[in-house]
Formats: C-alpha cells, sequence, structure tokens
C-alpha cells in the first residue's frame, strides 16, 4: 500500500448560503492517479481547487474543516499559498496558455519561484519540462512562437509542462481532455500515465472509459457528498452503492 | 395569414430595415461632408499669405547704425525711416494722402520684416534688395477673392485710390501668395494678417502635456486597484456608479471647480497651461478609468488562474499577465479621453484662457490661449481675414484629433493579443 500524500477530513465548501461540499473524507495517494467522477456541478472541482486554495479566488467562498498535504494544514490561513502553489500545481478544463511564446509560458513559474538563475538553467527546465510533457520533439525549433498558436492538444500539453516546470509534488487535472479531441486525449492520458511516476495527479473527469485508463483509485461524488471511493477497479466492476452502479453504467447524470 | 405570406411579411420587415440603416448612415455622410466643406472652403486660404513684392534700398543716411552692427544694435535701431522712404517709392504717389493711402496696404509688421532682413545680412547699407513684405488685411482679403470689390466705395475698407494701387501691383506682378509662417508661428494679434495659432498651440500642447501626466497614472492604479484588488462590496459599487456619473458631469462644471479651488483658493495663475492642465485632468480621469477597466476585464480569468496556479502572486498575476494585455485598451482609451480633453473649450474659458495673449508661452505658467479657445475668440471677431483663420484653426485642431484617433486604433489593433 503506499503512502497517502493528500488527506482531507471532514471538509466543507460554502458559496456564500449554498453549500458545494458536505463532510467530504477523501485520502490521496502518493505516486498514484486518483479520478474523481459525478455529474456536473456535485463538487469535484471544487474539492481539487481546495487542494491548491485555488478557492480563494471566489470571494464568497468558505472552507471548513481539514485538509492535509503531508502533515501540512493547507487549510490554515496562515500558509503561504505561493509556496503551496508552487507544490501543487494545475491544468485546468480549457487550455489556457498564457499570449506569450512558448519559452516564456514555460520559464515563467521557475521565475517567478527563483530556480533556474541564469539563462542556460531556464534553458534546462524549459527542455526538461517539454519533454516530460511530450511537447518537446513537436515544438523545439519555435520555441519564440506564441503558446497560443498550438493545437487545442498541444497546448493542453503545453500548461501540463507549465505545471511541471517549478516541480511540484501534486498535479491537480480539472477536466483536462474535455475541450480536445480523441487522439489528442490518448495523448494526454498516455503522458499521465508517465507523469504518474514522478507526481502524485488528482483528475476530475466527465469520461469513465478515461477514469478506467488511466486511475488506480476513483471518488464518486454526488450533490456535493463522496458517495464512494475505492480501487478503480473495484468502482467500475463492482461498486457497493446503488448510485454509484446506476452512474457509470448511465442511468443518470 | 398563410405560411407565405408571413415569410414575405418577414422579408419585408427585414428590406425596410435595412433601407433604414443605409438613410441614416447616408444622412450622417452628407453632414460630415457639408462640415467639412464648408470649413475647407473657409480656411484653406488662411495657409498662404498675400505679400507684396517690394524693392528696398538701405540708405545710411537713415540709419543711425553701420555695415556690420552686431545684433543688439539692429535690434534697439530703428528702421522707420527706411521703411516709409522705400514703401512710398512702390507706386508713384502725387501727394501726401496718396503716400498715405499707399502705406496702408502694407502690414503693420512692414518695419520688422525689413529689419529682420538686415539682421539675416548685416552689410546691406548701400544696397538695394527686393523683399516679399507682408499685405495689409485688407490686400490679403481681396487678392484671395473674399472681399468684393464692386461694392460703392463708402461700404469698402479700401478706397477706390487704393484699388488702383492693387491693379497696378497685379499688373506689374509685385502681388504674390507665399506661405503664411505667421499663421504657425505668431501669437494673437488685433491685425488678422499677422495673427497665428502658434501661442494656442504651444499652450494646448502644455494642457495636454500636464493633463496626461496627472491623469494617466492616476486613471491606470485607480482601475487596476477597482478592478483586481479591491472586494466586492457596497462601497465599490458606490464609487464604480459615481465613476460613471463623473464622466457624464457637464465640462463647465469643472470649469467652475477649477476657478474655486485652483484659481480663488490655491490662486495658481491665471489664464495658464497648468491651472488648464489640472482642470482638464480632472474632467479625463473617470473618461480614462471607464476603458481602463473595461479592457482589465476583458481579459479572460483563465490567465489570472494560469498564473495563480504556477504560483504567481496576486500582484504578480496582475502586473505580469492581466496589466499587459489590457494596455492597449487603456493606451488607446488614454488617447481618445485626451483628444477629448484638446477639443475642451468651456472649462478653459471659465479659469481665463479667454484672453488675448500676444506671446507665445515658454513655461506652463506662462498665460496663454488653447486651440478650441482660439476658436472661439476668432470667431466673435468681424474681420474677414479672423473669418478664415477660425477655419484653419478648426482644420488644424480636426487634423490634431484625427491623428490621436488614428493612433488610438492603430495602437489597439497592432499590439491587442488574442487569446485562443
Amino acid at each position: 500500500m503506499s503512502n497517502i500524500k493528500i488527506k482531507s477530513k471532514n471538509l466543507n465548501v460554502y458559496y456564500g448560503d449554498k453549500q458545494a461540499l458536505f463532510d467530504v473524507n477523501l485520502d490521496l495517494n502518493e505516486k498514484e492517479v486518483t479520478a474523481l467522477i459525478g455529474p456536473s456541478g456535485c463538487g469535484k472541482s471544487t474539492f481539487i481547487r481546495c487542494i491548491n486554495r485555488m478557492n480563494d479566488v471566489i470571494d464568497i467562498c468558505k472552507v471548513t474543516g481539514n485538509i492535509e498535504m503531508d502533515g501540512m494544514n493547507i487549510n490554515d490561513k496562515d500558509l503561504d499559498v505561493v509556496s503551496l502553489r508552487e507544490r501543487v500545481g494545475m491544468v485546468f478544463q480549457k487550455p489556457n496558455p498564457f499570449p506569450k511564446s512558448i519559452y516564456d509560458n514555460i520559464s515563467y513559474g521557475p521565475k517567478i519561484h527563483g530556480k533556474g538563475e541564469t539563462k542556460s538553467e531556464l534553458d534546462q527546465i524549459v527542455e526538461n519540462s517539454l519533454k516530460k510533457s511530450a511537447l518537446w520533439e513537436e515544438v523545439k525549433d519555435r520555441l519564440d512562437e506564441p503558446g497560443t498558436s498550438l493545437s487545442g492538444g498541444q497546448q493542453q500539453r503545453l500548461c501540463i509542462a507549465r505545471a511541471i516546470s517549478v516541480n511540484p509534488e501534486v498535479i491537480l487535472m480539472d477536466e483536462p481532455c474535455s475541450a480536445l479531441d480523441p487522439i489528442a486525449t490518448a495523448k494526454i492520458e498516455e503522458l499521465i500515465d508517465e507523469l504518474k511516476k514522478t507526481y502524485t495527479i488528482v483528475i476530475v473527469t466527465h469520461s469513465m472509459a478515461q477514469a478506467v485508463r488511466v486511475s488506480q483509485k476513483t471518488g464518486f461524488f454526488h450533490l456535493g457528498k463522496l458517495i464512494e471511493v475505492g480501487k478503480t477497479e473495484k468502482i467500475f466492476k463492482n461498486p457497493d452503492n446503488k448510485m454509484t452502479q446506476d452512474y457509470i453504467t448511465g442511468r443518470f447524470g | 395569414m398563410t405560411k407565405e405570406e408571413r415569410l414575405k411579411k418577414r422579408h419585408r420587415a427585414e428590406k425596410r430595415f435595412r433601407f433604414y440603416g443605409l438613410t441614416s448612415i447616408f444622412v450622417a455622410l452628407l453632414f460630415v461632408v457639408i462640415l467639412v466643406q464648408n470649413i475647407f472652403s473657409k480656411g484653406s486660404s488662411a495657409f498662404k499669405k498675400t505679400v507684396i513684392t517690394t524693392e528696398v534700398f538701405f540708405d545710411q543716411e537713415l540709419l543711425e547704425i553701420q555695415n556690420g552692427a552686431s545684433q543688439e544694435e539692429i535690434m534697439e535701431a530703428d528702421f522707420y525711416d527706411i521703411m516709409i522712404e522705400n514703401l512710398i517709392k512702390a507706386y508713384p504717389a502725387k501727394d501726401r494722402d496718396e503716400e498715405d493711402e499707399l502705406l496702408k496696404l502694407f502690414s503693420g509688421d512692414a518695419e520688422i520684416e525689413i529689419k529682420k532682413a538686415f539682421l539675416n545680412d548685416n552689410n546691406l547699407i548701400g544696397k538695394t534688395i527686393t523683399l516679399d513684405l507682408t499685405a495689409s488685411d485688407d490686400i490679403d482679403q481681396l487678392h484671395k477673392g473674399n472681399y468684393p470689390r464692386d461694392l460703392p466705395e463708402e461700404r469698402r475698407r479700401i478706397s477706390d485710390f487704393q484699388l488702383v494701387i492693387y491693379d497696378y501691383f497685379v499688373e506689374n506682378k509685385k502681388i504674390n501668395k507665399n506661405f503664411n509662417n505667421y499663421f504657425f508661428n505668431n501669437g494673437d494679434s488685433r491685425d488678422p494678417e499677422l495673427a497665428g495659432i502658434g501661442g494656442a498651440l504651444v499652450g494646448s500642447f502644455y494642457s495636454i502635456l500636464i493633463c496626461l501626466l496627472l491623469a494617466f497614472p492616476v486613471a491606470v492604479l485607480a482601475s487596476i486597484y477597482l478592478e483586481e484588488f479591491a472586494p466586492k462590496n457596497k462601497i465599490t459599487d458606490f464609487i464604480e456608479i459615481n465613476i460613471n456619473n463623473l464622466a457624464a458631469v457637464p465640462s463647465i462644471v469643472y470649469g467652475l471647480l477649477a476657478l474655486q479651488i485652483l484659481l480663488a483658493t490655491i490662486q495658481l495663475p491665471r489664464s495658464t497651461p497648468l491651472v488648464a492642465g489640472i482642470t482638464l485632468a480632472l474632467m479625463t480621469l473617470p473618461r480614462i478609468i471607464i476603458p481602463c477597466r473595461a479592457s482589465l476585464k476583458a481579459v479572460p480569468p483563465s490567465i489570472r488562474e494560469g498564473a495563480l496556479a504556477v504560483g504567481a502572486s496576486k500582484f504578480q498575476s496582475v502586473f505580469h499577465h492581466v496589466v499587459p494585455l489590457a494596455l492597449p485598451g487603456t493606451l488607446s482609451g488614454t488617447i481618445i479621453g485626451l483628444a477629448q480633453a484638446l477639443g475642451e473649450t468651456a472649462p478653459l474659458i471659465l479659469i481665463g484662457m479667454v484672453a488675448f495673449v500676444v506671446d507665445i508661452p515658454s513655461s506652463p505658467v506662462d498665460p496663454s490661449s488653447s486651440l478650441p479657445v482660439q476658436v472661439y475668440l476668432w470667431s466673435e471677431s468681424a474681420e474677414r481675414g479672423f473669418v478664415e483663420k477660425t477655419s484653419a484653426t478648426i482644420m488644424m485642431l480636426l487634423s490634431f484629433l484625427i491623428v490621436m484617433n488614428f493612433i488610438a486604433v492603430y495602437l489597439r489593433q497592432k499590439f491587442e493579443k488574442r487569446w485562443n
């Protein structure tokens, strides 16, 4: 059994008066892919945005309960979110490269964190990140072209490269393939398989097939509650809960 | 109603709308053409001035200075006698009255023009040179065809005898049209042939410069704070509503405010570009904040999230990513705000810029005019020379506005980046 990287205990999230998450207790294992599934608006994205405190951006959002990474309380008011986000990277639903060059897209993170003091160190980080995200061969000759000139799938891999450029421990992926075609999706999935050797990955997805293909552990959310969590194989073959069964067989959602 | 009838009705409605739209555009264009045509036909002649080619002999007996005199000596010397002696030779006049009428055909600056020729070459004593001396306003307007010569003499500003001299000049090709350097270099004057927009240009330049220096940083910082950092609460909403209200306040109100606070209370110097610039800055501030906030708002939230997610602080995400992307929109909004300020007249009248200022201001605290105020001043003058100068000033003002708007559009199109 692998180590637990992130542990949430009785996590509740409120958007103003509306409660979005109810007492979520979910453990994420180190160097494993955990998939979160569930119908739209069930709280999957809200949950992963608690891990890197992205919910701070929303004024009316309030988080109570405990969420820990390696024993450190993420929800601590005094915690420096900048250093948290250096350790927990994120890839969004829609590829959102900066309207800058491919090189600048990736070197931005290391630069602001003071990694890569010299040009050659930065070059090395950019090359490594692009290689890890399987984009290097396609873009190595045009690093100074704008990131937005790439295709959708390439842009998403660029965003993954940007996330790993600061060498995080955890990568959060919020439906990373929902805007991509099947070929680009297959490439990203291959990449996730490769990345899990180094990083702890949480992926939110609407595709059951994708969850089965990439994850080792799956959590099913419904109406803000974590209904069931377990090994992916078990969840999809023999779930304990009737609702999970209904959802994965397409009876609602 | 059958299905076909309903379909026909829909098509007719669309056709009607297209017709109304085209008519509106045509009417709008027609007004623009009429306006521009009117200004051009009245104003374009002001860029030329009428000159009388005159032979000038520098007689040693009429001058107290020698060849090779220094600049100061020449400046102090009297060239009046030289001027009179030479000008009355321009036409064979019979008596003193005729000579007086002849002299009136030249501008009041004839003496200065002769002196300038001597300043350029201080070895002219004993020599004769040919000079293009500026003609008086009456001759200028007559020669440009703006003044009717078929009126009875008592209703004309030009006497019959002066017309005879004029015809003599024309016959001998002594009357020409030159580029009107006075219009650009001179300050205001009571004589239309000598009046220029030099002072107003410099005054407007200083005013707009001060307006830019004050309004731009304040507006940009206020916009960034309000849009990116301010908590979304009632106070922020209140401020936002009031900024929008301020943009709609009539400009004369800002003039009254400046009159009370800047002139009466702080006692800044009256009629100066400094006060004008501060007043215009107050007026322009909300007009820059609004487009600036709009362009910040137009930056998609995904860019902010992308920056935050790699560990940028709020400050870094705003200043490394959002502000650079909003800059083209901000700059073009600023330029359009400044263009509005450049054409603003009402508040400047209240702070005393309607003054008659002959000198060209050398600093922002010298009394000065400005382009729109100069238009206002000249439009009230009766002389025909001022009519063409009014239109010519409007042409200058409009061309500045067009250039500024063009720069604004160019900046936006050239530097605006696309995201996805």
